[in-house]
């Protein structure tokens, strides 16, 4: 034991120093040359500015890009994208908002400054703003955003939102009939869809969206009496979404509603229908550049192209909600409320309140 | 006898194995003993200080729920272990002690169970036993009656995911077992059922020890069972607790850790129980200078019996949900089995995945290179390992066999955690390529494997070996040309288990995945996240037959190397 503790002590002190010198060498790290440049582009023309970004983007020829579409989705886009620019080659990663998050929050704590743009939920983004890692960055391509989407553009200019997501009611059509269907939030309470309505597990940005629309004391009212409906809580907001279409139960309280959408204009006979009576919550997507980007031209040229015709008409076809042009399967006049993120205390008080009401039932 | 060390071959591979499991498990273990005690995130400032907190391990065990989910995860693991440990002794013991006819259909439909991804099969038995929807209810014409969303379909669920590891670990050692003691056993006049209780099961001790060990093990650190029916059934299960209450960003890395510290407790404390068991190590020595092949019993026409059981057995386990999967991968969206169903059958989902070749066959080339190399540098690593813990008197083997075991008590979302920061901290340049993916595996799959090899290399007596000293051979002679050949059976149902799981994981690729390193599980989520269960299923049904293919490559060579059975 002693000939093998022997061997291990000074292999362990070797790896822990291998460990800690980056950090402490790169503690002193120099700051950011991004912010400065996107300063100085707003004061530019919009020609002259595009005529600097495009140039810019040349040289530096790549961009490193976190998306949270997933899969073809993301793929697809980026590949417009580099058909409109073909000197940047776009590195592309997909993952989830918060594995986005942590990676992006994981690299800057390491000095790794890997990472040049991330499109994520704004709800997602508190973590990040508290870090201090994103590059404010200003620019008029966030003008052609219409008034009713305009609460969603940050004033420090930290992100730039360029889709929106939605959560809403919906049902399905072969198990309720739409005379009989929940008209509003509170409808879900109804003991006649006792042990019918699907969530996901706590979801930070559903309670947010609920938050915003009723106010807390609303909110807890509601969650007890949804409790005392026994909900279904099953991860995976399409999974669900696949289960109800499915016949499995019947209402979806929290889901996107694009993926029933689809399944509808794919298969007019599917029997899925959208609650349009009941608010559908909406909070935006947006681009986020990192302080520390190696790529700060590139990543701009991008950030600002996602809000162009082309993105939004792709984001259009895919059933998400584009900021400009008409939403591919909402009508006009469907209520939404927009929401955005809340501090700390109140998420940490939305998640107690869930889990006294629901989380914790057995 | 046992050898004693010197400076030769032997003591630099001693050293390299010590070397190669500091950095692979030390380090990872430290780096999450470290953060389980400290109050600030890696990186932060104040992370590298000699300032410690108990607070992470306040916080996880103080709470009420914490200990209402351990219980519920010891009941689940000890009842799945039970079911998948009877359900592994009785295939392995059909297929390779008996003349059953179709041996050779059970085993492979029994090994193609582990090649179809966890999430689709976790799926299709939502599929299959839903309360309403469930193709089982429909068919009985009782909705209800199967309901995979309770603690009993959880259980179902994960012990047939088990039950092809208990068969694999205990299928290598009865294929190592030496016929003549059950010969003798018939001789003095036992019959078939004395000689399997009293010689043969004992004899397969180590394997049972470690079979029941790593399915306790990987029941309670199950993920994706809870996840997809423990909401919906009302039970919540450890790493479901963990994910709760540890999945916001940012993570609380701290927390993470302290429960990691309660799984590894918990493993260490089963490992100290397999010690216990196989500590006559001389008592399993089956494998010894004289020739044998190993024999089957003949059931006389009880044999169809235990064919028509096996085979119903692996239709449960394997071709149920596989049907369900092949019927869903020619759907447009998952619809119960019905003539309308039937009419809208497409082959567009297989036709969406080939036409993204760059994506999902990159993935697959990514995935083949990952499962096969991790497999094989596992493989090589643990038998070396398994030999100075099992055939040396080296100081600190049962350290070596610790060390090699206690990255299975690690969550693979912390495993791939410490990997990420690990590799952002360390000047070493393989983030975003296979290779740190490859590491990481390694690690991770390194306990189960070792189990594997451990368990045929007490088989072997050590009298092979002291022969081959006194022919002049050197340790590292002996150790090819003695040892490797007798541990094939080990070998090659350790690799087999070792590729495919590598093949399909899911959480460390995804944490270490960048834009040219995904492997086919990133796809496959990607599939699953974006709700595509058709498409999902078709790439399933791809991965199942190239799989399948590697499989049967790899029972050729199991086949040309192994012990060759008596027909």
């Amino acid at each position: 034991m002693k000939n093998l503790l022997r061997i291990l002590y000074p292999s362990i002190c070797l790896s822990v120093s291998l460990m800690i010198a980056p950090a402490v060498l790169n503690a002193a790290a120099a700051p950011s040359a991004a912010e400065k440049l996107y300063a100085e582009l707003a004061k530019l023309n919009a020609a002259e500015r595009s005529k600097r970004l495009e140039e810019g983007a040349r040289k530096e020829g790549k961009l490193t890009f976190i998306h949270t579409f997933r899969g073809k989705l993301a793929r697809d886009q980026v590949r417009l994208f580099e058909k409109r620019y073909p000197f940047v080659k776009v590195e592309l990663t997909d993952m989830g908002s918060q594995d986005a998050a942590e990676r992006l929050i994981a690299e800057e704590t390491a000095k790794r400054h890997l990472t040049d743009a991330i499109s994520l939920a704004v709800p997602d983004l508190p973590v990040i703003l508290k870090q201090d890692l994103i590059a404010n960055y200003p620019t008029p391509a966030t003008a052609r955003i219409p008034k009713k989407f305009q609460g969603f553009i940050d004033k420090e200019n930290r992100w730039m939102p360029w889709y929106w997501s939605e959560h809403g009611i919906s049902y399905n059509t072969s198990l309720i009939p739409p005379d009989k269907a929940p008209k509003d939030w509170m409808d879900l309470c109804n003991p006649a869809y006792k042990g019918q309505v699907s969530f996901d597990p706590p979801e930070t940005r559903f309670m947010v969206g609920l938050y915003t629309l009723m106010g807390e004391e609303k909110f807890k009212q509601w969650l007890k009496c949804m409790g005392e409906n026994q909900p279904i809580i099953q991860r995976g907001h399409t999974q669900r979404m696949n289960l109800m279409l499915a016949g499995d139960h019947a209402i979806q309280g929290d889901n996107f509603l694009y993926e029933g959408a689809l399944a509808k204009k794919k298969d007019p006979k599917t029997a899925f229908a959208i609650v349009y009576t009941a608010p559908i919550l909406a909070y935006a997507g947006s681009m986020i550049i990192n302080a520390n980007t190696q790529h700060p031209h590139a990543s701009a040229l991008f950030s600002d192209w996602t809000l162009s015709d082309e993105s939004q008409k792709y984001t259009a076809d895919e059933f998400r909600g584009p900021l400009i042009g008409k939403h591919p399967y909402l009508p006009e006049d469907a209520k939404i409320v927009p929401f955005g993120y809340v501090s700390d205390d109140i998420v940490e008080r939305l998640h107690g309140y869930w889990n006294q009401y629901i989380g914790k039932k057995k | 006898m046992r050898r004693r060390l010197g400076l030769d071959s032997g003591g630099i591979a001693l050293a390299l194995i010590v070397a190669i499991l500091i950095y692979q498990v030390v380090v990872p273990l430290l780096m999450i003993v470290w953060t389980s005690l400290k109050v600030v995130r890696p990186g932060e400032p104040g992370f590298f200080d000699l300032t410690f907190s108990l607070a992470n391990y306040a916080r996880a065990f103080g709470s009420a729920d914490f200990w209402s989910a351990t219980w519920n995860t010891l009941y689940f693991a000890l009842a799945s272990s039970l079911v998948s440990f009877t359900l592994g002794v009785f295939l392995a013991w059909v297929v390779n002690r008996t003349n059953t006819p179709l041996a050779r259909l059970i085993n492979v439909i029994t090994l193609g169970r582990i090649i179809i991804p966890g999430i689709l099969i976790t799926v299709s038995w939502i599929f299959l036993a839903s309360p309403s929807i469930g193709i089982l209810n429909a068919m009985i014409g009782i909705r209800g009656f199967f309901n995979v969303y309770s603690f009993w379909g959880m259980v179902w669920v994960h012990a047939l995911e088990m039950t092809p590891l208990a068969y694999l670990l205990l299928a290598a050692a009865l294929q190592s077992m030496d016929p003549r003691l059950e010969e003798a056993s018939a001789v003095a006049g036992a019959g078939n059922w004395t000689t399997l209780i009293r010689i043969a099961v004992p004899l397969v001790l180590p394997a049972v020890g470690a079979a029941v060990l790593l399915l306790l093990v990987y029941a309670i650190e199950n993920f994706e069972v809870p996840l997809l029916l423990g909401g919906r059934a009302h039970v919540r299960l450890y790493t479901t607790e963990i994910f709760y209450n540890t999945a916001r960003t940012p993570t609380d890395w701290g927390l993470s850790g302290a429960y990691s510290m309660a799984i590894l407790l918990l493993s260490i404390a089963l490992l100290a129980g397999y010690f216990r068991l196989v500590r006559h190590n001389e008592r399993y020595q089956t494998v010894t200078g004289k020739d044998f092949r190993p024999r089957r019993i003949d059931l006389g026409a009880w044999r169809y019996v235990t064919c028509g059981i096996a085979l119903l057995l692996v239709f449960v386990i394997t071709g149920l949900p596989f049907l369900v999967v092949f019927y869903a991968s020619f759907l447009a969206r998952y619809q119960s089995p019905s003539v309308q169903a039937l009419e809208t059958m497409t082959l567009d989902n297989y036709r969406e995945i080939l036409n993204d070749a760059s994506y999902s066959l990159h993935s697959l080339w990514n995935s083949t290179l990952v499962g096969v190399g991790t497999a094989t540098v596992v493989m090589l690593l643990v038998s070396t390992m398994s030999y100075f813990i099992n055939k040396t008197r080296v100081p600190g083997r049962k350290l070596i066999d610790f060390l090699g075991f206690a990255p299975i008590a690690v969550p693979s979302v912390v495993l791939g955690t410490a990997f990420l920061w690990f590799y952002l901290l360390v000047p070493v340049p393989i983030l975003g390529t296979l290779i740190i993916i490859g590491l990481a595996y390694v690690t991770r799959y390194m306990a189960v494997a070792l189990r594997f090899v451990s368990t045929s290399m007490l088989q072997i007596h050590s009298e092979l070996e002291e022969a081959a000293i006194v022919a002049g051979g050197r340790w590292l002679t002996n150790f090819r040309r003695v040892y490797l050949p007798l541990l094939r059976p080990g070998l090659m149902a350790g690799w087999f288990w070792v590729m495919v799981h590598a093949y399909r994981e899911l959480t460390i690729a995804l944490l270490l995945a960048r834009s040219q390193n995904r492997t086919a599980a990133v796809v496959i989520f990607d599939l699953w996240d974006n709700g595509s269960f058709p498409q999902l299923s078709a790439f399933g049904v791809i991965i199942f037959g190239l799989l399948i293919v590697l499989v049967l490559l790899g029972q050729a060579a199991g086949k040309r190397f192994g012990v060759q059975e008596q027909i």
